[in-house]
């Protein structure tokens, strides 16, 4: 082994026994032991971890707690976002529409019910509903008001008023009618106020105003159970509702549709809804898709 | 070598476990190469207090890597190139009278003329060779507190050691 090797050895503490004696022989030995042995003179000033860690740790452990606030703060400020977010969407307008053909149950906040005829909407206030009991209806529908505060049915023609009742509403083209079935309902229509008992009816259709005492006392409406009954009524408003009932376009053009009809048509058959509907009349239809022509026989 | 659990190093434990494992020698290191004018303790805590900072970037098996280079940019920030003179400390003689004066006094000329080169090596060497020769580390430890090779080591303090003879030859 040459001397460069010996003396890196002797630097790196690895000098087996053999070789440190070798390494003591060299003539630059005893020059570069004492080059060593000075250097100890150079050592570092001193520095006890244990003792400086104690004085990092207030600024390193307030820093954390920095990191811990600020998280908890940009947590705070997402659920804000997501409560006013939540409340601002619940202080919105709940609205339930039907489609042609398309009956629906809606129950309110105070578990009153709402039956919703076909082609029909309602608009109320989920948040607002404990102070203000308030339903714009556009369409028909059946109302079993739970006994409470005061009731309001708001329509384009008129506002039905009860404290909790069975009553049903029914706000059409030219077509405003309230029949109450239970209990008592105040109606506010056309600038004059009128009280029904159960069993009475208010019309107000294309311009005729008529109060009248259904014979028949049923519970409810018969659209609920899939038919659409008609006393004395125009057959251009029975043409109306037999297209919110099907999908399906009529022609009356042949006919005088001021005929007043008496009778009632299923929802659940075309041809049988429409011989319903045309024969006591003595009329006939033709059918072609969904489009219907009704003739004079 | 057990595998790190976690990414990284955000936890009270094992910071206090890796300040205490590094913190010496990190103090050391900053004061071989740079002297002691610029605060090399102050450095130590600045260098601990940002790795804590990116706890959440830093792996484990990073971290000491992370800490010796923030610390060495730490002190390059607050430095231009100067010549660095190392303290000499006295040691203390075990008896004085056995050394005559002349003894005494070719000793303190000898230890100047070390400290003139010292500061005439070149950075890395006067680094690599003071963790040698004063801290008593071998190759292998001061290759892996510097991030170079075991060979490179060797070079520098070798490269060190016959420089400084011949400058204490010179002078």
């Amino acid at each position: 082994m040459n001397k460069d090797e010996l003396i890196k050895k002797w630097l790196d503490n690895n000098l087996n026994s053999q070789e440190q004696k070798a390494f003591e022989q060299l003539p630059d030995y005893k020059e570069i032991i004492r080059l060593g042995n000075a250097m100890t003179s150079f050592k570092a000033p001193e520095f006890i971890a244990d003792k400086s860690f104690e004085a990092l740790k207030p600024k390193i452990y307030t820093k954390s707690h920095k990191n811990w606030y600020r998280t908890l703060l940009r947590i705070a400020a997402v659920l804000a976002l997501g409560f006013s977010i939540y409340y601002y969407s619940g202080s919105l307008d709940t609205n339930i529409n039907t489609d042609i053909a398309q009956l629906t149950t809606v129950e309110l906040p105070d578990t009153s019910e709402v039956e919703l005829n076909a082609n029909s909407s309602i608009t109320y206030n989920n948040r607002k509903w404990e102070e203000n009991r308030e339903v714009h209806l556009s369409g028909e529908a059946f109302f079993k008001v739970a006994k409470g505060k005061k009731f309001d049915v708001i329509t384009n023609d008129g506002i039905v008023s009860v404290l909790g009742t069975q009553f049903n509403v029914k706000q059409r083209k030219n077509y405003f009618e309230v029949t109450c079935f239970e209990g008592l309902v105040s109606i506010k229509y056309n600038g004059s106020e009128t009280k029904l008992k159960p069993g009475n009816t208010v019309k107000l259709i294309d311009g005729k105003h008529l109060i009248a005492k259904e014979n028949i006392f049923a519970s409810a409406p018969t659209w609920l159970e899939g038919e659409s009954s008609f006393t004395e009524i125009p057959l251009k408003h029975v043409i109306s509702e037999l297209e919110n009932h099907y999908n399906l376009t009529v022609d009356s053009d042949e006919v005088d549709t001021s005929r007043l009809f008496t009778g009632s048509f299923t929802h659940k058959n075309l041809d049988l809804a429409l011989k319903s509907i045309t024969i006591p009349l003595n009329l006939g239809y033709n059918k072609s898709g969904s489009s219907i022509v009704l003739r004079r026989e | 070598m057990s595998q790190p659990i976690k990414d990284n190093i955000c936890e009270n434990a094992f910071f206090e476990h890796f300040y205490k494992k590094y913190a010496k020698d990190l103090h050391n290191f900053l004061y071989y190469k740079f002297g002691e004018r610029l605060n090399p303790e102050d450095k130590v805590q600045e260098a601990f207090i940002k790795v804590w900072q990116n706890c959440s970037k830093i792996s484990p098996d990073k971290a000491k890597s992370f800490l010796f280079t923030t610390a060495n940019n730490l002190m390059l920030n607050a430095v231009a190139h100067e010549k660095v003179v190392l303290k000499y400390n006295k040691q203390p003689q075990k008896s004085a009278t056995k050394e005559s004066p002349e003894f005494v006094m070719q000793e303190k000329e000898y230890h100047q003329k070390l400290q003139k080169a010292l500061s005439n090596l070149t950075e890395a060497q006067r680094v690599a060779f003071l963790m040698n020769r004063v801290e008593g580390k071998r190759f292998k430890e001061i290759a892996s507190l510097l991030d170079i090779s075991t060979k490179a080591v060797e070079k520098r303090i070798y490269g060190a050691l016959k420089k400084l003879r011949e400058d204490i030859k010179e002078l």
